[in-house]
């Protein structure tokens, strides 16, 4: 099979896509840890990382872990398989709560981040 | 009986699904939010001041919390990666010692974000 | 409309003549609208070129013997309508993913070992002789594994699988979704004689979940979910406390 069989359909590439994701969200949790090693450089030195660059990069590292969100909650919803009161719950409803647990989660981080940030 | 080489692969599996929850859960709310407005100067972010990001960080719970949330996904990460290396035609990536960098590079991201957290800020209640 | 034409390029390849093989065109009538590939095929073989080599036998997505590959995609040529690709050129090859024997037949003894190597049938633990009656299900246990039992072995899912592609040890969706089938039907309890094979290093866990098996069934069963499925499943009966570990 050629190497850039993936090249050959649209949902072959939007397939590699997702899995590439993997690669932008390490990078940019790499920078989260240098983030937090940079606290130990004391509170004269201390300065977060704020350049255009860094902003332009994190946009596209989002559109990578949004892409990545959607797709995982999504085909999660086509694996997991519970009952309730013996009938089987339906997939659509799995992945709504799953989209429900994203958005809450959510909600509670960027409280905290921006709360604790005053 | 499945055989013990492949009980690796349903570790691997294991691993990988429960990063990619963390992943998908949680990293785009950081990424908009201190890789995005934080810097812009939207909102107010936790690492934009030294006082307010060490004090968040020398809670506990917190540093259990970054500890999960970044060492986590490396699982993920590895398991994809290695695998994207498989379809992009490089079937080394199959192999013992490619397991080994991968998911070893995984738990060294670990180990890591262990020593990190555990040595920049002390641990404080306050 | 009179004379409307349709163009076929079909795969040829002669093992004991031909290197590799080669498209080779035919212009054939396209006299009704409800003409399918296949029908362009016998055409050719009734009155253009006798020696043009396939297989077919119901023409209704039955019986799963007419897959190939139209305009690059895994179809059942029985089901594949020529007034979907008209007036362009409908290109038709052999399955991908498979060793080719001669024009449009592909050799499929890898599927059928596979097939066989998840056993595919009701296994007892101990077999009720007949007079013991019938085993008994109710329309929620059928529900639980209805969709999987409806394969045909047609093998457009492995030729749609890029992990069977890069490496054909790999059980693929078929043969996964069939052994699923028997796992979650209420009357059989041959789970840990498939498991070694399907959780094997070659079973669910080389899948990587691109989907596209699900999407070119024909017959609307959801090979990808089966093995994700799977692959939940044996790693629960592993994690868990209470987890067989058989």
């Amino acid at each position: 099979m050629p190497a850039n069989w993936w090249t050959r359909s649209r949902r072959y590439f939007l397939y590699v896509v997702r899995e590439f994701t993997a690669l932008p969200l390490a990078l940019w949790l790499l920078w989260l840890l240098v983030e937090i090693k940079r606290a130990g450089d004391g509170p004269a030195r201390y300065s977060p990382h704020g350049s255009a660059a860094f902003v332009v990069f994190s946009v596209i590292v989002l559109l990578f872990a949004l892409y990545h969100s959607f797709t995982f909650l999504t085909l999660a919803g086509t694996i997991i398989h519970l009952r309730f009161i013996d009938r089987p719950v339906p997939a659509s409803l799995i992945v709504l709560s799953q989209f429900a647990l994203w958005a809450v989660a959510s909600g509670v981080i960027a409280f905290v981040l921006i709360w604790f940030g005053r | 009986m499945i055989r013990r080489q492949a009980l690796l692969h349903l570790l691997y599996w294991f691993a990988f699904a429960q990063g990619g929850v963390i992943a998908a859960v949680l990293i785009p709310v950081h990424v908009l939010i201190q890789g995005i407005l934080g810097p812009l100067g939207v909102v107010p972010v936790v690492d934009r001041h030294y006082d307010t990001w060490v004090r968040v960080l020398g809670n506990p719970l917190v540093k259990l919390y970054l500890l999960v949330l970044i060492a986590v996904p490396f699982f993920h990460f590895a398991h994809r990666l290695r695998y994207l290396l498989v379809d992009l035609g490089v079937p080394a990536a199959k192999g013992a010692p490619a397991q080994a960098v991968f998911y070893g590079g995984a738990v060294l991201v670990t180990l890591v974000t262990i020593w990190v957290l555990l040595t920049t800020v002390p641990i404080s209640f306050g | 409309m009179p004379d409307k034409k349709v163009t076929i390029q079909a795969t040829r390849f002669d093992p004991d003549r031909d290197e590799k093989p080669r498209l080779q065109s035919y212009e054939i009538p396209f006299s009704d609208e409800s003409m399918v590939v296949l029908d362009a095929l016998n055409y050719i073989k009734s009155h253009v070129d006798g020696s043009l080599s396939y297989r077919w036998s119901c023409r209704m997505g039955i019986c799963g013997s007419c897959g190939m590959m139209v305009n690059g995609t895994p179809k059942l040529t029985c089901n594949a309508f020529l007034r979907d690709y008209w007036p362009r050129p409908v290109v038709v090859e052999p399955l991908n993913n498979f060793p080719l024997i001669r024009d449009l037949v592909i050799d499929m003894d890898d599927f059928m070992h596979k097939l066989k190597s998840i056993k595919p049938w009701i296994i007892r633990k101990q077999e009720i002789p007949l007079g013991g009656g019938e085993h008994r299900q109710t329309n929620d246990q059928i529900d639980e594994f209805r969709q999987f039992s409806e394969c045909i072995n047609c093998m457009l899912c492995y030729a749609a699988c890029p992990v069977y592609g890069l490496n054909n040890e790999f059980l693929g969706p078929a043969a996964t979704a069939l052994a699923r089938r028997y796992n979650l039907d209420s009357r059989d309890q041959g789970l840990t004689q498939r498991l070694p094979v399907i959780a094997d290093t070659e079973g669910v866990w080389e899948c990587s979940f691109v989907g596209e098996c699900s999407v070119v069934c024909p017959k609307g069963v959801d090979p990808a979910k089966a093995i994700q499925q799977t692959k939940l499943d044996t790693t629960m009966r592993f994690v868990l406390p209470f987890g067989t570990r058989e």
